[in-house]
Formats: C-alpha cells, structure tokens, sequence
C-alpha cells in the first residue's frame, strides 16, 4: 500500500486566449490544487459553474495536459496526450459526461460505441468482445437484445447508463463522472446514482464524482472537495463536511441548496455581489469580496489547507478557528 | 423524403442521357450542313438545325456532357482536397489551420467570375482551365464547412469520449468525426455542382469557357443571340435545359441539406385517431373569488397520425398573495400549462377545453387584443433560460422600458428612469450603468433579475416564474427564490412557480400541484402534501430526493411518451401499488384541501 | 474601436494579398509568361515579339524590382498601359467604372427593396398562397442563370414586344429618361440573383427568430404584434442576412459582367473581356484588382453594418 491511486500535487491550468490578435489574460480555470483518489475511494468535487471542477477532472484523466504542478496515476507521472503510453493509459481510465446526448454519436449503434474500448484496447475477437459487451449491458441494466440499435432510441436515463457502460467496458480502475446525473429527472437521477454505488462497490472502482448537488454527493462519495474559483475552499470526510461546514462559501452553499425536510435547513446565507471574473480573480483569498467575515488580511496571501477539526478535514480561511 | 426523390430522379435523368450519350443514335453534334441552316425541322432532328446546321437536339445532350463533366471533376476535386485540409486543419490547429482557413480566405476575396477570367487570360481558355479554375474556387468552401464541422465536433462529448477512450487520431478521424460532417459535405458538393454549371455555362457564353466547335449551353445561347429573331426556339432549348438542370440541381440541394440537418432524430410520434374530446364540465366559480381559477384545461397539439394532450384537466385556485407550486417532471406538461394561461402556446397548440380565470375574466375566451393588454401587465411571466429570452440586440434598460411603455402611456425619459429604478429594485447594484448594457454583458444571475424587473414592471397581479432557477447556480438561485418571495409580500401578488425541484418547493410555496404526463395526480398545502403524501408518485418523488439520511430511491421506467399513455392511470405501470382497479381512469377525489388521481389511496393511505 | 482598427487592418491586409497573387500569378505559370501571353492555338509566337513583350511587362529586370515597382504604382494608382493601344488602365478603369457602379446599386437597392419585405412577409404568413408563389418563383429566379435571363428579356421586351431597346448606353446628362430606361433592364437583371437570395434568407431568418424565446418574453410583455415583428424579429432577422448580402457580392459582381456584355452597357466589362480575348495582361490585372477591392471594400461595409446590428461583436 504505496500513495494513492490518483495523486495531483499543486496542479494548474490555465487557458490562453487563441488567435494572433487576441487581447486578454489568460484564463485559470484550476491554480494549486492538491488531490488525491485512494483505489476503491469515491471523492466528490463540488462546485458552480466557474470553479474548476470539470477541468480538474480532465487534468486528473489527463485529457488535458496541466500548465503547471503535477498529477501521478499509479505511481507514475501521467504521459503526454497522445502518446502512446498515454493512448494505453486510457483503458485504465473512464469518463462519463453529463450531457446525455450530446455524450453519444447518433450515427453510431450503441454497440458500436459501448464496443470501442475493447476494440481499441484488446485484442478479443467479435464473438468475445461480444459477449463482454453483453454482460456490460446487463451490469447497468440494460437489454443487450438492443445492442444495434442508436442512441436516440433510448431515454435520458438509459443514455447516462449508456456512457456508464462504454467507459467500464475496458475494466477500469478509475471513473471521473463528470455531473453524470445534473441532466436527468429527479426519478431517473436517483436510479443512475443508485447503478453508480453499486459499481463503484462491486468493481471496487475509484471514482471522482463532479457535481453541484450537494446531497447526491453526500449519499456517494466518502470524501469531498469544495472548490471556488479554481481553488479547493475546503475538503473532509462528507458526514464531517455536510455536519460541520468550515469554511464561508460551503456553508453558504450549503444553506442555499434547497431542503426538503425544514429541520435540515441552514439559515440562508446570500452571498452578495457577482462571483469576480476568472481571468481577474482577486488577491489572496479568492472568496473574500463576497464573504462576509472577510478581513483586510484576507486580500494579502492565499490562504491554505489547514487542518480544522480532525487530520482529514481541511479548510482554506485563515479566520475559521475564528468564526466556526 | 419526397422532396428528395423528385429533384434527384430529373437530377440522375440528365446525368444518365449526359453519360449515355456516345451511345444514343444521335447525329454528329459537330458535323455542319450549311444547306439546312436554322431550318426548323428537319427528318432527324425534332428540335431542328443551328446556324451551321448542326443537329441542336445532339447539341443539347453532348453540351449537357460537357457541362456536367465539368461541374462534376471539379466539385469532386475541390471536395476532396478541400475536405482533407478542413479536416486536418480543424483537428490538428496551428500550421494546417492557418495555411488552410488563410488559403481559403484569399480566394474568396476574389469575386469567381473575376479569378476565372484572370486564369483564362493566362493559360487561354479550354476545360482544362475550367475544371483548375472551378476546383480552386470551390476549395474554400469545403476547407470552411469541413474545418467548421470538425471544431465543432472536437468540442462535442461523444468525440471526446472517443479520445479518452485511447483512440488512434485516425480512427477518431474516419470513425467518429468523418461519418458526422459527411452531411455538410455532401450538401456543399451538391451547391458546387450546381454552381459549377452556372459559371461554366456563363464563361462559354462569353466565348471565354468551352472552346467550339465542342457543343456547351452556354456556346449555343451564344450563337443563337444573333439570329434570335428568325429563330427563337434556338436561343430557347438552351436556355430551358440550362435552367432546368440548375432549377433541378438547387432543389436536390436543399432536399439534401434538409435531410443531412436532420441527424439521427426519432421517428415522429404516431398514434390512432382518439375520438374527440367531451368539453368539460365548469362549475361556477365558488366565493370568494380567487385571483386565479383553473379548471379543466385541456391542451391539444395536432402530429402527424393524431393528436397529443400535453396538458389533460388541470386545475388549481391561486389566492392573491400566496404561492403555487407546479411540479412535475420533464414531460408532465408543467410548462406548456402556463404557457396557457398566458396565451403563448406555440403555433401547433391550441386549447382545446377549460377555463382560467383571472379575477373573474377567462383569459382563455377572450380576444387576442384584450388578452395583449393583460400580458405584461395585470399578468407577467419570467421564464428559464434568461439568456435566450432576452432580445440580444436591445440594451437591458431597454427592454424594460418597452414593457412599461407597452401598457403606460408615458415620455420615453420617464419609462428609462422607471426602467433604471425597477433595475435597482430587483437588487442590481449600480442600475444606471448596467441599464446600458447588452444581456451578453451580464451575468446569469443578473440576466434573471433583468426578466424579473420586466415581469413587475406593470404591478401584476399575477406572476408565472417557469423553472426560473433551473438554468442558474444555486447560491443565485437562493437570492433568485429570495426576491420572488419578497416581491410576492411587498407587492401582494399571487405566485405560480413552476418547478421540477421539490427541494424549491418546500421552501417557497404555500399549495402545490403535483403533475405526471399531462395530468395533476395531486394537489394541497405543501406541509400537508409533502408529509402525509396520498398518491404513490408523489410519495416516491419524495423518496428519490438525496436530501434525507435514507438512500434515495429511485422509479422504475420513464415517463411514458404523450401519444403512448397507459389507458388507466398513467402512473400503473412504473407504480410499485398497481392492481387490477389501476386499468381504468381514476378521478381526481378531493379530500381535506387535498385532492388525489389514485383508485387506491384510501387503504394505501391506511 | 480596437475592432474596427482590426477590421481595417484586414481589409488592407487582404488587397495586399491580392495584389499579390495577382503579381505572382504571371510568374506561376509554366514556361515563359510572355511567350504564353503570345501564343494562340498553338502557334509558335515569333522570338522578336516575345522579347518585346517581355520589355513591355518589364520581365527582364529582378523580380523583387517588378513586384517593388508594381506595388508602389498601386499605391500611386498607376496600373500600367494596356498592351494593345497603350492607353493607361487607370484611366480607362475611372470613365468605365462609374457606370458599373450605378449597375450595381441600382440593382441591389432593387433587390433589397423587394426581397427584404417579400421575405418577411412569406415568413410571418408562413404556408400561405402568398408564401408559396413568392417561394416558387425565387426557386426559379435562382436557377436562370443571369445571362439567359438577360437574353430572354431582350427577346420578349425588345424583339418581340418592341417596349424597350435591346441595349446599349446613353449618358445621363445627354438624356435622363432614356439613360434610366435604357438602366432598367440590366439592373433587373443584376438583382434577380441578389433578390432571390435575400428572399430565401430572410426568410429562413425570419421563421427562425420567430421561434426564438426572446420573442415569446416581447410576447409576453404585451407589445403589440407589429412591435414585437419590428424591434424583436426583423431587427434580430437581418443579422445573418447582412453576412449573406456581403458573400452574395462576389456573385452579384461577375454577374455584372455578363449583364454588361448581354445588354451592351459600357462599364469595366466591355475592355475586361477585350482584354481577356486580346490576352492583354495589365488591363485584365487592373480591372481584377479594382473590383476585388471595390468586393473587400462592400464585405467591410456590410461588416460595419453587422457589428452595428449585433452588439455582441464589438461588445465582448
């Protein structure tokens, strides 16, 4: 039992304008961020649009190659997109989107697409191959009867399950589920979610699970990351985090996500202003202009992980003994 | 499908006579016979004889030859090259990219007619000047519809999928790129046929395409110009073939781009002409007035085979100064409800039975003028995506300007300053100068306040939110929740909230509606529906919530199509409860302010 | 205003390029340009006149020197003499460009004039009688090509009907009546294409700003509908009709030759294609390079308008 499975170490990304005459600063859509994936250990990111949670799991697959910092996968630095070391990595990795149409080429069988990993990565003959496939249909719980036939035949739900099968098709050990569940009915959401424990559980699969919706990650994953604005605001065990939030903008998320059960709500916290511009984000503590307990200190450095509570819990504010 | 299949068979008949004609008996197109010239008709020659007594209907099949080659080798040059540069320039970016799309551009600085006759001035003309000249014109047009369609498919989810699969980038290319931009490529060579036929037949008729004495349409007309008077059916069977095969070629183009468009879309849904509906049965209104009654509304939409009911007898009673909640799931007909109420239904809808009472007036009976005036005014409406719904080319100040001055006869100066205090009431910090700016220009938090101001422009009574949150993040969706709840107190106005969150629903409404696939299966006071839910959907909605402790659960199956709904209740089949009693409609009982659509809910309930 | 210094940029950028190519392209082909100049039907030109000619376009000296020189007689607009009666280009271009001008306004502002409304109209009554004859005959319009149509104008309204003559050209100030009517033909036929294109797109970019939801929010603030079709369809419809009225000049000025050459209206074509036939070079390279301007000059006008429409261009 060496490091994890998945190690990122101060990983950076930054997006620079394209073109010659383009103006502006580039964009930095993940600066610093440190993250490990044990094998088996599901870890949750969350996050709303602009924080960086979906190039983070990107940077982690190594779809994109990070500007700056590190990311290990087993062991080993992750090889350059496109090379061939990289190109064998990827049977090793899987990717499921959030969008559950645009994820699949409509000109395609589903079987043809579900099939490609192996076909790529394996040598199996058709009738093997085959019968993989069969069994990777019934795994997610659908008909492999309709292995020819195309996506648009399919429901929402049945499309997710679709990208669920075509990214475990080559026996991964590490699944980024990029909002697998943001774009589906509440009914349908919780079958899909439901398919996700039990694969992670069976597979033994290590997961990192990209979400805005703080209670599927609660029910998920074991361990979560809070980030804003390309950085991690706060991370912990999910019944420590959800139990105790630390940091400002968590517990404003936390009281702004909407609750069932009227003994569970926070007092509502609105954060005011407009979240800051990425290409502009301000000094040190990327969340003080709209945080409520922020100090002029907060704008001098970039606060970091500190343990807060237990060894596991960490939280980046330099006030939280302070104001928790 | 049948747009395609006429344009194509005149298209592939022409192509056909063009290939075969070496072996039609025809007589010698070029050979002269200076005894019957422009002579009418001659035994052999129905269409008659030229000003050098060539046999035009001869004429007229080898041009088409002539043309058709023409058009053809160069479209399929440029098409292929110019498809590989797209390709590989759209893919690999950088050098390829520049080279190509830069290329492309310089060409299409030069109107073609103009780079034609540069060309044929140098190397003199003759086809094969043509076909370089034609090929190099349409390159551009591949290298931008291919290098198009490639970006945009980088960025698609199912390439990358691909990628991250490991791919090879040939294979991604061939397998999975290739088969999805071979739509466009195949509608730009089929405009670059047609186009290809026009221009040459153009630079033969100037004497500056096609050199004689090989037959070309556009020669003929050429020839036929100076003897028009005597002879005017010689001008007129070029130009007729000309026009036809290019009238028959644009027609296949559009055909062929409607098809392409379509990409791997379902088949239309079809369902058996049901008979007609009863009109419903309105009781009078009960006192006191509500500010908005709802009672058997009934949306029809006319598809091909029959016709759907997106909406089947909905009702519900909204007092002044409270808030409804809609839930239901995509499909329940949620939306297109209070599109309804609004009279927005889109062109294919139409209300088929029911009333909605506003203060007493049915919105659905009235005039279309009356209803206007109520529209923005004594009723608003802000929708989901507050991008799209904004105009993009108005200021936001603007545009709500508009709405006040669309029902209050006021100075244009006054309404910008209402417009600018109404930006400031719905919480948007520095309004004089966000007043000016374009909906590009803000966020989308910001965008959804800009819709709100618009909506209470006018003191409506009555506020339709369609899913206002639902496109936003949710530390803006709760400062959105925020100030409907507070315009609501402070202006008295009654509330329709259309949702799919019951998340949102617990915390904003006072009465809720539960819809499922078009019909309401439950109905009460939120506390009351959401703790002792009577019918089994509601109850395992709320079970597939990940708010509790518990695992949520989820239901089995999907929502059923509108044209495939079960006969009985329409929730049997996914229904963990369904008997035998579950085959026939069940009605809507009301029970203690609550209402429930379920045959069982007493003992399930018990 | 960074954007429009960027688009003005390009704009030289681009007749730079031009210009360019145009220089280049005599090199490019292969052999001796001036003895490829010279040849017609496979005749071997006489070695005397081939070395003429090449002293005539200046083919002996360094071509850096010929691309400086070239370059720096554009900018002082001196496009060289023709090879056959060696009359400057440039003067010839300033009496007959004028008239082609006037073709090619007249013939757009027609086009616009009556494809523009047509095209909203069909849309908003979308199916109707009106709707499917408009529809029809732009199809058809499309698909004549511009010099039959042309042709058979002169046909039926000057042979046949005898309303009108079949051509030719009187100047405006000698006699203003036949001047417009003798305009008219030409310029009907100048905007056939032009019309029938705008007429498809607008409206194609009616139908579908119609649907949009923006129109549905104007909808629902209670305009009226002829407001909501004023400020919130047609004003958003015209975006991409402007981009299809700048790529349609490039057809709508090689259309202007042949219109010129079919009803004898002496404008740039009349030397273009004597030029062309008489493969006398510096005329033809004076003529392109004009037009191509006057084309890079139309597309950053219609790019002026664009960006004036659609505020999401200069604004982001």
């Amino acid at each position: 039992m060496s490091e994890p499975l998945v190690v990122a170490e101060q990983v950076e990304m930054s997006f620079a304008p394209r073109g010659i005459l383009a103006r502006g600063r580039p964009v930095r859509a993940v600066a610093g961020v440190d993250a490990t994936v044990a094998r088996g250990e599901a870890l949750g990111v969350v996050g709303e649009s602009g924080s960086g949670k979906s190039t983070l799991g990107r940077l982690l697959l190594g779809l994109l190659a990070a500007t700056g910092g590190a990311v290990r996968f087993d062991g080993q630095a992750l090889p350059k997109p496109g090379s061939a070391a990289w190109r064998a990595l990827r049977a090793r990795m899987g990717i499921v989107f959030q969008d559950p149409f645009g994820s699949l080429d409509a000109r395609r069988t589903i079987g043809a697409q579900v099939e490609d990993g192996l076909a790529i990565h394996t040598n199996l003959s058709a009738a093997e191959r085959r019968a993989q496939l069969t069994e990777m249909f019934v795994r997610v719980g659908l008909d492999p009867q309709r292995l020819g036939a195309y996506p648009h035949e399919f429901s929402g739900g049945q499309r997710q399950r679709l990208g669920i099968a075509r990214a475990l098709a080559t026996n991964p050990d590490f699944l980024v589920a990029d909002e697998p569940v943001s774009a589906l009915d509440v009914s349908i959401q919780a079958q899909v979610v439901k398919l996700l424990a039990e694969l992670r559980r069976d597979l033994g699969l290590a997961m990192l699970f990209i979400s805005h919706d703080l209670p599927v990650v609660r029910h998920l994953c074991d361990r979560v990351i809070v980030m804003y604005l390309g950085r991690v605001m706060e991370e912990g065990p999910v019944a420590e985090v959800f139990a105790r939030p630390s940091h400002p903008y968590t517990r404003a998320l936390l009281s702004a996500t909407p609750m069932l059960d009227p003994a569970r709500r926070l007092t509502r916290e609105i954060l005011p202003g407009e979240p800051p511009s990425p290409t502009n984000p301000p000094s040190g503590c990327v969340f003080r202009t709209r945080c409520r307990h922020a100090r002029p200190e907060c704008a001098e450095t970039v606060p970091p992980l500190r343990e807060f509570g237990s060894a596991a819990h960490r939280v980046a504010c330099i006030r939280a003994d302070e104001i928790n | 499908m049948r747009r395609l299949w006429f344009p194509a068979a005149i298209v592939g008949l022409i192509v056909l006579i063009a290939a075969l004609a070496p072996l039609l008996p025809l007589m010698d197109p070029v050979r002269q016979d200076v005894a019957n010239r422009l002579a009418a008709y001659v035994p052999g020659s129905p269409m008659g004889r030229d000003e050098f007594g060539r046999d035009v209907m001869s004429r007229l099949i080898w041009g088409a030859r002539s043309s058709l080659a023409v058009a053809f080798a160069s479209a399929a040059i440029a098409a292929v090259i110019g498809t590989a540069l797209g390709l590989l320039g759209g893919w690999f970016r950088g050098l390829v990219e520049v080279l190509a799309i830069r290329g492309a551009d310089v060409v299409l600085c030069f109107p073609p007619v103009l780079l034609a006759l540069l060309v044929v001035t140098l190397l003199g003309p003759g086809t094969g000047t043509l076909i370089l000249v034609l090929s190099v014109l349409y390159l551009p047009g591949f290298i931008r519809v291919s290098f198009a369609e490639v970006l945009s498919a980088r960025g698609q989810d199912f390439v990358e999928a691909v990628r991250a699969l490991g791919a090879r980038t040939p294979r991604i290319l061939l397998r999975t790129v290739l088969p999805n931009i071979a739509g466009p490529v195949l509608v730009q060579v089929s405009l670059a046929v047609a186009s290809a036929v026009v221009l040459e037949s153009g630079l033969s008729f100037l004497g500056l395409g096609v050199v004689p004495p090989t037959p070309s349409w556009g020669l003929m007309i050429r020839g036929a110009r100076a003897t028009m008077e005597q002879a005017p059916m010689l001008l007129l069977w070029p130009c007729l073939a000309l026009t036809i095969t290019i009238l028959a070629m644009n027609l296949l183009c559009d055909a062929v781009r409607d098809v392409a468009d379509k990409r791997g879309g379902g088949g239309a849904p079809k369902l058996r002409l049901v008979d007609r509906l009863l009109p419903g049965l309105f009781p009078a209104p009960a006192a006191p007035q509500p500010l908005l009654d709802v009672q058997g509304l009934t949306v029809e939409i006319a598809v091909p085979g029959g016709i759907i009911r997106p909406v089947d007898d909905l009702g519900f009673r909204l007092d002044a100064g409270r808030t409804l909640a809609i839930v239901g799931e995509s499909g329940s007909g949620k939306s297109m409800a209070a599109t309804a109420i609004m009279g927005l239904l889109p062109p294919a809808a139409r209300v088929a039975a029911g009333v909605a009472r506003l203060d007493g007036e049915d919105l659905l009976r009235m005039p279309e003028d009356a209803r206007r005036k109520l529209r923005g005014g004594a009723m608003a409406m802000v929708f989901q995506d507050p991008m799209s719904s904004l105009n993009p080319v108005h200021r936001v100040g603007d545009q709500v300007a508009e709405a006040i001055r669309a029902h209050r006869e006021v100075p244009a100066a006054q309404a910008s300053a209402e417009a600018v205090a109404l930006l400031k009431r719905v919480g948007i910090a520095d309004p004089e100068r966000r007043a000016r700016a374009y909906p590009h220009e803000l966020s989308g938090g910001m965008r959804q306040r800009v819709m709100i101001a618009m909506a209470i422009a006018n003191k409506p009574r009555l506020l339709i939110a369609d899913e206002p949150t639902t496109a936003l993040d949710v530390t803006v969706q709760a400062a959105i929740l925020d100030l409907l709840a507070e315009l609501r107190r402070e202006e008295g106005m009654g509330l329709v909230l259309i949702t799919h969150s019951l998340g949102v629903v617990a915390e904003v409404a006072e009465d809720v509606v539960v819809m499922y696939a078009a019909q309401v299966v439950e109905r009460g006071p939120v506390d009351q529906v959401f703790a002792r839910p009577l019918h089994p959907y509601t109850r395992a909605l709320l079970a597939a919530v990940p708010d509790g402790d518990a695992e949520p659960e989820g239901i089995p199956g999907v929502v059923p199509r509108p044209d495939r709904w079960p006969p009985g209740c329409r929730f049997a089949p996914r229904c963990a409860f369904a008997t035998a009693a579950c085959e026939t409609p069940p009605p809507l009982e009301e029970v203690q302010g609550q209402a429930v659509r379920c045959v069982r809910w007493r003992e399930l309930s018990a | 205003m960074w954007w429009l210094a960027k688009r003005i940029g390009l704009s030289l950028l681009l007749m730079w390029v031009v210009a360019t190519i145009v220089f280049l392209a005599l090199h490019m082909v292969p052999g001796d340009p001036a003895e490829m100049l010279l040849s017609t039907g496979g005749a071997m030109p006489d070695a005397y006149a081939i070395q003429e000619l090449r002293e005539r376009l200046g083919l002996n000296r360094p071509i850096l020197e010929q691309y400086g020189a070239f370059l720096l007689g554009l900018t002082r607009g001196d496009l060289g003499t023709s090879l056959v009666d060696d009359y400057p280009v440039a003067a010839e271009i300033a009496l007959r460009l004028p008239r082609t001008l006037e073709l090619i306004v007249a013939g757009t502002l027609l086009a616009v004039a009556i494809a523009l409304p047509a095209g909203t109209f069909a849309a908003v009554r979308q199916g109707g009688a009106f709707d499917r004859t408009a529809s029809a005959l732009a199809a058809v319009l499309q698909a004549v090509p511009v010099f039959v149509l042309g042709t058979l104008l002169i046909l039926v309204l000057a042979q046949w009907l005898r309303w009108m003559p079949a051509g030719g050209y009187t100047p405006f100030a000698d006699d203003p009546v036949r001047h417009l009517v003798l305009l008219s033909l030409p310029a009907i036929a100048v905007a056939k294409g032009l019309a029938a294109t705008i007429f498809r797109m607008t409206r194609a970019s009616v139908l579908d700003a119609l649907s949009r939801d923006h129109v549905r929010t104007a909808r629902a603030k209670g305009l009226t509908p002829q407001r909501v079709l004023r400020r919130h369809v047609v004003r958003n419809a015209l975006i991409p009709v402007t981009t299809v009225l700048g790529l349609q000049m490039g057809t709508l000025l090689g259309g202007t030759v042949l219109v010129e050459y079919v009803f004898n209206w002496p404008g740039l074509s009349t030397p273009l294609l004597r030029a062309v036939e008489a493969r006398d070079y510096p005329m033809v390279v004076g003529i392109v390079i004009t037009v191509s301007g006057l084309f890079l000059l139309i597309n950053l006008a219609m790019d002026l308008i664009y960006a004036a429409l659609d505020p999401r261009i200069t604004r982001s």
